[in-house]
């Protein structure tokens, strides 16, 4: 479904992508993990078109989308939620998924009417349990509740492949076991492909399929969750070179 | 014997109106359905016609009041494009007398020299102004903030100079006379009359095609756009056609008060109109009109327009002075402006506008 060639990201002198090269398979669940600074948001920044890449190519259902803007990769069905939840404070929350509907390939093919795209902004909140939070606004909605607006939104542009950037960052047990769960529901019901960046490995590496790892730009290791914890690039990533010797 | 036959009560914030107990009569009198868009149009349509009422001899005549209303209505048409432009890009135009000023040489220098008459010079004028506004479009995608701001103030500033360079095409200060009038009584008042009026169809037929696209799936992209591009571009919205395209055409619409001014007036010296004053005008009708989307910049027009009239009337060498003094006291006590008064900002209720204070 996706496949990236020797992907390149500066930032300056810093290389926060360095000669990525991966690819991912149609249905599959993939964790992205690595330390701070690893340069796992950078690489779906520039997936998703956020950033321009300084070198590389990027194939998506067999189109070159490297030079393609952020909303044409949208409409040929990828979508990302972003790290910090990066809504419309100001705009209720139907309102924030109504938008992405309006965006979305489906809402020009059909030919939706405004009314049209809120009644279906309304099926994507109730598909994440935020129905009765359809009128507040986003400025009042706890980071829980952001992220699963997050989550909603995404869905709303009718996405093949999602991208989901560290969904379950500064949310207490219970509530990052929710998320967990909705993300599978919603594999099974979207017949999605989901790349899922993540900082809590526990939970990551039962949720996950395959596991790609990266430290310092560059892709470090590629495997099976049980293959990855044994890796000795990724234990020196992670516990330092140390803890190796 | 009438008071028997006409039986008027009042139930459930309605008026009911019994005549001679067969026919019944209701009339809402819940103030909420007073705010019907009809009345206003109709009660600003009669201000004119009341004028000559008013009594002679007050430190202001009824027509210096109706010049006021006329030129309020022209304030308004491009306070009101400013708005759908920074709605639908984003961006705040300083250019405004610019594209004004080029709609009002079009329609003077095609019927002088053409003599296509106010019928064709009307799509002339917005022709013009769109393909100027489409050549400085690609300026919605490579500038923002203030930098854009820079840009377009320079834009009259070019035209200026442009205008006293070649005084054999737009006769500088003198502008270029001649040009056919939209309408001629003979009498003043009249022709002032006729000049709210046009001025007024214009402005409404602006204000209705405005108040649709903020309220349609469109206003609900500009306003994404307004709030935060990059969300925009990362949820399917073409961003950059969406301002191209937005800026194109109400780069159009500001041609149309030029195209107005220099058949109105018979002649057209753009030099008066590219001055500051017309801009800061603008820019305070869409301050002080608070955030009611389209509404609120008619309404800022109207105060503006009309109090510095009326000022100058009462303290002339001072008016001024006293206009932005008091327009500074309206913007410091009013937080959601003139609007805000007439409907105060509602939770759920979003309207795209540009936050000009700091947030509470």
């Amino acid at each position: 479904m996706l496949q990236i060639s020797n992907l390149v990201k500066r930032f300056g002198g810093i290389v926060a992508v360095n000669d990525v090269s991966l690819k991912i398979n149609k249905g599959e669940v993939v964790g992205l993990i690595g330390p701070n600074g690893s340069g796992k948001t950078t690489l779906i920044n520039v997936v998703s078109g956020f950033y321009k890449p300084d070198g590389g190519r990027i194939i998506f259902e067999g189109i070159d989308i490297t030079k393609k803007e952020p909303y044409e990769r949208v409409k040929l069905g990828i979508a990302r939620t972003f790290q910090i939840p990066r809504l419309i404070g100001r705009m209720t929350a139907l309102q924030n998924v109504a938008y992405a509907v309006i965006g979305s390939r489906r809402f020009k093919e059909r030919k939706m009417s405004l009314s049209e795209a809120l009644s279906e902004a309304l099926y994507y909140l109730d598909m994440v349990g935020l129905m009765r939070k359809r009128d507040t606004l986003c400025k009042d909605l706890a980071l829980y509740e952001l992220r699963l607006l997050e989550l909603a939104r995404a869905l709303a542009t009718h996405p093949k492949f999602i991208m989901v950037d560290e969904v379950m960052a500064g949310l207490n047990p219970a509530e990052a076991e929710n998320v967990v769960k909705l993300v599978r529901r919603l594999r099974e019901e979207f017949d999605l492909t989901i790349v899922w960046v993540e900082h809590v490995l526990r939970v990551i590496m039962r949720s996950v399929e395959r596991v790609l790892v990266m430290n310092e730009g560059k892709l470090i290791a590629d495997g099976t969750p049980r293959e990855v914890v044994k890796d000795i690039n990724v234990i020196r990533a992670y516990m330092g070179e140390e803890v190796v010797v | 014997m009438v008071i028997k036959m006409i039986k008027i009560e009042r139930r459930r914030g309605r008026l009911l109106i019994h005549l001679l107990n067969r026919w019944k009569l209701e009339w809402t009198v819940e103030p909420r359905y007073w705010r019907n868009p009809l009345i206003v149009v109709t009660l600003w349509l009669c201000l004119p016609l009341l004028l000559p009422l008013m009594p002679r001899g007050l430190f202001i005549s009824p027509l210096t009041l109706l010049t006021a209303f006329f030129m309020a209505n022209i304030v308004a048409v491009c306070a009101l494009t400013l708005t759908l432009q920074v709605v639908g890009t984003g961006r705040f135009n300083f250019g405004i007398p610019f594209f004004v000023v080029t709609g009002g040489y079009v329609a003077a220098l095609l019927d002088k020299n053409y003599g296509l008459g106010p019928a064709l010079t009307l799509p002339a004028a917005f022709a013009v102004g769109a393909l100027v506004g489409l050549a400085l479009s690609p300026l919605t995608i490579i500038a923002r903030g203030i930098y854009f701001c820079l840009i377009t103030l320079i834009l009259p500033l070019i035209l200026h100079e442009l205008v006293f360079w070649r005084v054999d095409i737009f006769g500088a200060e003198t502008g270029i006379p001649g040009v056919s009038k939209l309408v001629s009584t003979g009498d003043l008042m009249q022709d002032c009359l006729f000049g709210f009026y046009m001025s007024f169809a214009i402005l409404i037929v602006i204000l209705f095609i405005v108040d649709k696209v903020l309220r349609s799936r469109l206003g609900l992209m500009f306003a994404t756009i307004l709030e935060d591009e990059d969300v925009a571009a990362s949820f399917g919205i073409e961003t950059k056609k969406i301002k191209v395209v937005i800026f194109t055409l109400t780069c159009g619409l500001l041609a149309i008060p030029g195209w107005f001014i220099a058949h109105y007036y018979a002649s057209f010296a753009g030099t008066a109109w590219l001055e500051p004053w017309l801009l800061i005008l603008v820019l305070l009708a869409f301050a002080i009109g608070g955030r009611g989307a389209a509404y609120s910049s008619v309404l800022g027009a109207y105060f503006v327009v009309i109090l510095r009239e009326i000022l100058r009337a009462f303290i002339m060498e001072a008016a001024l002075m006293t206009l932005y003094i008091i327009l500074f006291a309206v913007f410091y006590v009013l937080p959601h402006g003139l609007w805000g008064l007439y409907r105060p900002p509602r939770y759920r209720e979003y309207v795209a506008y540009i936050s000009m204070r700091k947030k509470t």
